[in-house]
């Protein structure tokens, strides 16, 4: 067997390069080892699901202010986890927007320079809560920062502009490992930000201080882009996602970057048909019943396997780097863009998910 | 110096990059030696412009002047803005006799009778391609010089390839080219690119060809060897064959630095473990675009490491035979 060729994350196993029923079946088998454990003995054993529920459509504007979609949606997010907080108070928001605007201007008078284009006078910022997006009891509500500042030499009158915002929430968070926190920790473990990366750097640190938590990068693994690909693709059954895209970095030299684009009603028919071919499930109530895993592995499989009827060139000795449909779109190095608020919350669920599992205890 | 030539020469300036600037006014030859060496090419960019449109002013330069010094740049640096590629087909029987000047005179006399107000310069460069700058006016307008089309044509062949020409322009170019070099229709090539001279080593085959023979090897002796050693010279030989099949398809040593190739897929799905895509009678809409710094050099990798199956399929093998990167795929026309 080949020993040069890269392997990708999820796929423990050997392949074999013709398309063949074997190579099918021994990703089959090899599943439950690529299913994602969290590999510290935990006292709660979390595990990316398996099995997961159909986003639907959800009209989220009666529980979510249309102005804090707006901030939102179509905007791309950096992704990041962060773990629980230690006394962190949704009734100190105003106390904490003081501090961080101090901790702010105290490190830019040390010198570090917070490149946002142009000198800055002051940073003004503010913490608020996004309420309505905690979907579950145990769920905290999102909280939203934001920095805002004025040019130097801007004039009274002009307003401030939002330099840079991010916002820590917890959606469909597990509830056995929500309960299973002391008291004073409160879960908020997916972080997404936009804006210059200095002050990214400032506000994680300010938080880490203050509230003894510690913040990682949230790559979109493969297995989660996949997710993506089939749950977005599910969705073209109640909003037309346009198209479905999807782009490979294959590891040549020089890399080969491939961008695969499927016509959405061809994508939906040949996600149908994987489906159907799971022989339990029932014709009728589609959209109530679970989306396993292996569906959306044979889903993946179909897509590539007609890729390679033409090219003779398998996709899956490349990796996976983003998935783009009419709803948003996601990439490895944890940037998403959410396009509709109808689909925020089963997305922002996974993502949760996702940051849960990277959670050290 | 009217205003025209002025900002042209601005825009132009803006346009090449200051390492270029020096070599560029040397080739233009247009400022004296003197005045050339007046200029301080340290100083900001700004600067150099305005002092150089004082001294083209001076000297009465006019817009056909700084027609040509954009003609230098552009030749000198062609992998700019995007190429598309045409093909002439239908050759008369004089065609192959077209020479320069005849080919100068005849495009100059069809364009203008197809259009009034169309400026054209014509070059001939080093390696033989005939360079054409084409400045489109109407009746009414004179030739706007902001947005003027390159056309590169290499006589004697049938590849023209083709820079920042609106549709509206387009049939008119493409007879004006027929008729000059004596053919009877010219088509799209279905190839583009950034890098002129990428497409251009494509299409003229100005890379290193491997030809495939009978026996690539020298014949073997008969051998004793051991199972291990067997295992080896199998994976050994299975690879010296991918490598050999690679470079047959793509080319040996440095391949012409095309950057894209895109595939419209309408074909129907077939797959024997899914039988309801496979009986499915209308096709599976999808596209494919393959993009990298050197695409030949990636695809010929994926060859030579097994990513790519080998034989290569005839839509990739395509790419370098046939000197295209633009392809519709229907199951009746595996190639079309």
């Amino acid at each position: 067997m080949e020993g040069s060729r890269e392997r990708t994350p999820h796929s423990g196993v050997v392949k074999r390069r013709s398309k063949s029923q074997s190579y099918r079946r021994s990703i089959r088998t090899c599943f439950g080892v690529a299913s994602g454990l969290s590999l510290t003995p935990a006292l709660t054993a979390r595990r990316m699901n398996i099995c997961r529920k159909a986003p639907r459509s959800q009209n989220i504007t009666e529980k979510v202010k249309p102005e804090h979609l707006a901030l939102l949606v179509k905007t791309e997010w950096q992704l990041s986890y962060v773990t629980p907080l230690y006394q962190f108070r949704h009734t100190q928001l105003k106390t904490y927007a003081r501090q961080l605007s101090a901790f702010i201007a105290a490190e830019k008078q040390q010198g570090l320079a917070v490149e946002v284009g142009g000198l800055q006078n002051t940073f003004k910022v503010s913490f608020s809560v996004l309420q309505g997006l905690a979907e579950t009891n145990d769920d905290p509500e999102t909280v939203l920062i934001q920095v805002q500042s004025k040019p130097m030499f801007a004039r009274q009158e002009d307003p401030p502009k939002t330099v840079w915002s991010g916002w820590l929430s917890c959606i469909n968070g597990n509830p056995e490992y929500l309960q299973s926190l002391p008291k004073d920790f409160t879960c908020l473990p997916l972080f997404c930000s936009k804006g210059a990366e200095g002050l990214s750097s400032l506000v994680k640190s300010w938080l880490q201080r203050t509230f003894d938590c510690c913040f990682g990068p949230l790559d979109i693994n493969q297995t989660t882009l996949q997710w993506l690909a089939a749950l977005w693709t599910n969705c073209h059954m109640e909003t037309n996602i346009q198209k479905l895209k999807m782009i490979w970095t294959l590891p040549v030299v020089p890399p080969l970057q491939v961008t695969y684009t499927v016509d959405s009603d061809d994508a939906l028919e040949l996600w149908r048909s994987t489906r159907e071919s799971s022989a339990e499930k029932s014709r009728g109530a589609e959209d109530e019943v679970c989306i396993d895993f292996s569906e959306v592995t044979r889903f993946m499989q179909g897509l590539m396997s007609h890729f390679y009827r033409h090219f003779r060139v398998d996709l899956s000795a490349g990796e996976l780097n983003q998935v783009s449909s009419a709803l948003g779109s996601a990439k490895l190095n944890g940037k998403i863009k959410i396009s509709s608020s109808r689909y925020l919350i089963s997305i922002f669920s996974l993502l949760t998910e996702c940051a849960l599992l990277k959670m050290p205890i | 110096m009217d205003n025209l030539a002025k900002h042209l020469l601005q825009r132009l300036m803006r346009r090449i990059p200051a390492s270029m600037l020096q070599s560029t006014l040397d080739k233009w030859g247009r400022l004296t030696a003197e005045k050339r060496k007046s200029l301080d090419f340290t100083q900001s960019k700004l600067t150099i412009t305005q002092e150089l449109v004082a001294l083209c002013e001076e000297s009465e330069l006019t817009v056909k002047h700084i027609t040509e010094l954009e003609m230098i740049y552009v030749t000198e640096n062609p992998n700019q803005g995007m190429w598309h590629t045409f093909q002439l087909l239908d050759p008369e029987d004089d065609a192959h006799s077209v020479e320069l000047m005849q080919f100068k005179e005849q495009f100059k006399s069809h364009l203008s009778e197809l259009k009034r107000n169309v400026s054209v310069k014509i070059k001939k460069h080093t390696d033989e391609a005939v360079w054409i700058r084409v400045a489109w006016g109407d009746g009414l307008s004179r030739p706007n010089h902001l947005k003027a089309t390159y056309v590169v044509h290499y006589l004697q062949t049938p590849y023209v390839f083709v820079n920042a020409l609106s549709s509206k322009n387009k049939p008119l170019l493409l007879q004006a080219l027929t008729l000059s070099t004596k053919h009877q229709q010219i088509k799209a090539a279905n190839l583009s690119g950034q890098k002129l001279t990428a497409l251009r080593d494509l299409l003229m085959r100005q890379y290193q060809q491997v030809f495939p023979t009978k026996y690539p090897s020298p014949l073997p002796e008969s051998d004793q060897s051991i199972s291990k050693l067997r295992i080896e010279k199998v994976q050994a030989e299975a690879s010296a064959n991918r490598h050999r099949m690679a470079g047959e398809t793509f080319g040996d040593g440095m391949l012409p630095a095309l950057q894209s190739a895109f595939f419209q897929l309408e074909t129907k799905f077939k797959d024997p473990t899914n039988e309801a895509m496979t009986q499915r009678d209308e096709p599976f809409i999808c596209s494919v675009k393959f993009s990298s710094s050197n695409l030949l050099e990636s695809l010929r990798h994926c060859a030579s490491s097994g990513i790519a199956s080998t034989p290569v399929t005839p839509l990739l093998s395509s790419i370098p035979l046939k000197g295209r990167n633009y392809f519709v795929i229907t199951d009746n026309v595996p190639n079309a």
